[in-house]
């Protein structure tokens, strides 16, 4: 600390300040560049994967059987934290240095719009696949412009859990597939009471896009790829959904939740006994089968005038920058096949996007859970899954959304004012 | 902030037998030689590091900031109209704009009002200083994600501990993160909590003031206030700017406090300049956008920064100036 001691010249600040203020300018990171060395005759490989540890486990386990099927490849696995994901492969692809493969989700389209994803579907045909056959409606998740750039991977539908316990207390009958608007409603008044919510939540979007979408509703017009926001469908539903929460007093609002602690949300609540329903995906059923402070199940997402549900899940690209796309292709092809997809559920993963897994005893009756949990939730839900409006410009558009509802989630404004406001945004930003 | 002193010419060696050989002559150039090539030497991981990871992306960005570009596909010059846009159209960015000068100037004079005050404080001689010193700096050393989770949990509506005590004096708090005329104020409060950096400057300038100043105003009578403001003070004058232009920086720079606390909400009420040139840039993928931001936000800064400097001859003192 000696020089800082009243001995500060104008010239040494200026000196450090020149170099701190060119600090803001630069965020450009680095894209490391891990390109295995090649031994003779085989094919080198990158695919990139968001997720942590059990995420990696079961990537790699799964590309150990592709190098047991394909010996003369060697693929490396870069897992990357979910929150760097996107970031992180965009200055790999920037630098040159993209992966063979990827993960993809909700922001595919902005590769595949930018051309950054290879059209998939002569390599399906020649491998004569059918996706919808094995994987259902999410199959159509993956496509843009009327091509595929994606082979679902994992994809599992969005569930209601439920305090069994409580339900039982209170003589109340498991949520079914065929529980309406108002079923879930009177069922969550039940439920109600002494600082306990009957249900979790509707304010992340695979809630009230379910609630639209069953509604008839739709955020994006598929025919016409405008925003469609602002429709009496979606303005009933989002209503729907606010009453919840102001009305009813059958959900807790954001203030409640903050509350409850930093952090909390409806899976943290549910875990611990204060809300009594929550709509989530596959990865809560692990930890709460850890747990013994609630005892609980799974069941199907209630229905409105149609069936809808949102999933959760990825599909695999093959990048632009692969310099073997048809034998990228071959990885992916063996990496969603029955044996490929295997160890997703075997190592309690995730929902594996084929079907025929989905029904599979494996899947159903799985080592590493213990108790008795209704898996057959997810096969049943599977056919109900919508297309989710996964245009290019998906992260604006959510932002746009979180950014036009703050005011509607704390129950300041109602949900035609809000939808007129939001639909005016959303404009302003797809650009179909 | 190193500087290289200049070294006073090495004492001639006592001449020992006769003439003086001329190699001893050349001494004087052969040790500056040393010194310039020490001074290359030691500053070269700075002007390697500054011209490789630096310079070159300052100057690549200068010219996307006049383009579209995606960063996939290869960059559409547009001319001004990034800059147009941002200055004329973007909402948001205007937002951004306001809320940051809003943080900055809050948030840098209260923050180095803190720093003065707890440093006075901390160099007075009493029981355990060096705990306090240590307790005051803490805050500095907690990381940041760390420090959101604890003010998410003390900003909560009710059951917030700073609510809590609001209510005892009978105040009804506000909802604070959730609500847009709260969200900057929590914002300030969270980064006047780590105020304790710019306190371990002043506490060790406050060390280097001669204490013969402090006798002779004993002996002319002047009191421990007046003490402060007419010796303490005008001593730490440089010390106080530096902190001031680190300030400035600081504030016009913040981002992690946003990012991680209220992701900008509500309806960017809370969205600085940083964090929206985050995520048009790696969000939204609009690069060309982003430089544009991010060279107007050093123009901004820039600006601010020769304010300080020009306005500082009226107040900084410097020890080395002879003032009239």
């Amino acid at each position: 600390m000696k020089l800082l001691e009243t001995n500060v010249s104008r010239r040494n600040v200026l000196a450090g300040l020149g170099a701190t203020a060119v600090g803001i300018i630069t965020l450009t990171a680095c894209g490391g560049s891990n390109s295995a060395s090649s031994s003779s005759g085989a094919k080198d490989f990158v695919m990139t994967v968001w997720g942590g540890d059990p995420d990696k486990a079961a990537y790699q386990a799964r590309l150990d059987l592709a190098k047991a099927k394909y010996p003369d490849y060697n693929i490396t696995l870069q897992i990357i934290p979910n929150k760097d994901y996107a970031q992180k492969v965009q200055t790999m692809i920037s630098g040159g240095t993209g992966p063979d493969i990827m993960q993809v989700a909700e922001d595919a389209n902005a590769y595949s719009s930018k051309n950054q994803l290879l059209p998939l579907d002569d390599y399906i045909s020649k491998a004569s696949l059918d996706l919808s056959a094995t994987f259902g409606p999410v199959a159509e998740n993956w496509k843009y412009k009327d091509k595929t750039y994606a082979v679902p991977d994992r994809a599992g539908a969005m569930i209601l859990y439920y305090n069994k316990g409580e339900f039982e207390k209170k003589g109340l009958k498991a949520p079914t597939a065929d529980w309406t608007w108002d079923d879930l409603l009177s069922t969550a008044k039940e439920l109600t009471g002494d600082g306990v919510f009957g249900f979790g939540g509707t304010e992340w979007w695979p809630i009230w896009m379910s609630f639209a979408y069953q509604n008839g509703g739709q955020v994006i017009d598929a025919s016409s790829g405008k925003p469609s926001v602002n429709t009496p469908e979606v303005v009933e539903a989002l209503q729907f959904c606010q009453d919840l929460i102001f009305k009813h007093k059958v959900v807790p609002s954001k203030v409640d939740y903050a509350n409850m602690g930093a952090g909390v949300g409806g899976d943290a609540a549910f875990a611990s006994g204060k809300v009594m329903m929550n709509s989530t995906g596959f990865w809560n059923i692990g930890s709460l089968a850890k747990q013994d402070k609630i005892t609980w199940d799974v069941a199907p997402v209630w229905r409105g005038k149609e069936k809808a549900i949102s999933a959760f899940g990825s599909g695999l690209a093959v990048s632009r920058s692969s310099k073997n796309p048809a034998d990228a292709f071959k990885i992916i092809q063996f990496m969603t096949s029955a044996e490929g997809q295997q160890p997703i559920l075997q190592l309690g993963q995730d929902v594996p996007a084929r079907q025929d897994l989905q029904k599979s005893q494996d899947f159903l009756k799985p080592s590493w859970l213990k108790g008795d949990v209704n898996m057959q939730v997810f096969p049943d839900s599977t056919p109900s899954i919508f297309k989710p409006p996964f245009i290019p410009e998906w992260n604006e558009m959510q932002k746009a959304i979180t950014d036009a509802m703050a005011d509607f989630w704390l129950g300041k404004s109602d949900a035609k004012t809000t939808t007129d406001d939001l639909q005016k945004r959303l404009d302003s930003i797809v650009k179909a | 902030m190193t500087t290289l002193q200049q070294k006073t010419p090495v004492p001639a060696a006592e001449p020992k037998q006769g003439a003086i050989p001329p190699k001893l002559k050349a001494r004087p150039s052969s040790m500056r030689r040393k010194e310039a090539r020490f001074f290359w030497l030691f500053i070269s991981p700075w002007i390697i590091g500054f011209v490789v990871f630096l310079l070159g992306p300052m100057l690549a960005s200068v010219y996307l900031s006049f383009t579209d570009w995606d960063s996939f596909t290869d960059p559409n010059w547009v001319g001004v109209a990034n800059y147009v846009r941002l200055l004329t159209e973007d909402e948001v960015f205007h937002k951004s704009l306001w809320n940051t000068f809003y943080f900055a100037f809050f948030s840098v004079p209260l923050g180095m009002a803190i720093a003065l005050w707890l440093a006075a404080l901390l160099n007075k001689k009493m029981r355990a200083r060096k705990i306090f010193r240590t307790l005051v700096y803490l805050p500095h050393l907690v990381p940041i994600v760390a420090v959101a989770l604890i003010f998410q949990m003390i900003l909560a509506p009710d059951a917030g501990p700073l609510n809590r005590v609001l209510a005892v004096f009978g105040i009804d708090g506000p909802a604070w993160l959730f609500d847009s005329e709260w969200v900057k104020p929590a914002i300030i409060l969270l980064s006047l909590w780590q105020a304790g950096g710019a306190t371990v400057l002043l506490l060790a300038g406050m060390k280097g003031i001669p204490q013969e100043f402090y006798e002779a105003a004993e002996i002319d009578g002047a009191s421990s206030v007046r003490q402060f403001w007419s010796i303490t003070f005008p001593q730490l004058t440089p010390i106080i700017f530096f902190n001031l232009i680190m300030g400035i920086i600081g504030a016009f720079q913040v981002f992690a406090q946003v990012y991680i606390l209220t992701q900008g909400g509500p309806d960017n009420a809370s969205q600085m300049v940083v964090p929206l040139l985050f995520s048009e840039a790696f969000r939204n993928y609009h690069m060309g956008y982003a430089s544009a931001i991010s060279w107007l936000l050093f123009l901004i800064v820039m600006a601010l920064t020769v304010v300080a400097f020009v306005t500082s001859r009226k107040w900084v003192f410097y020890e080395t100036e002879v003032k009239n």
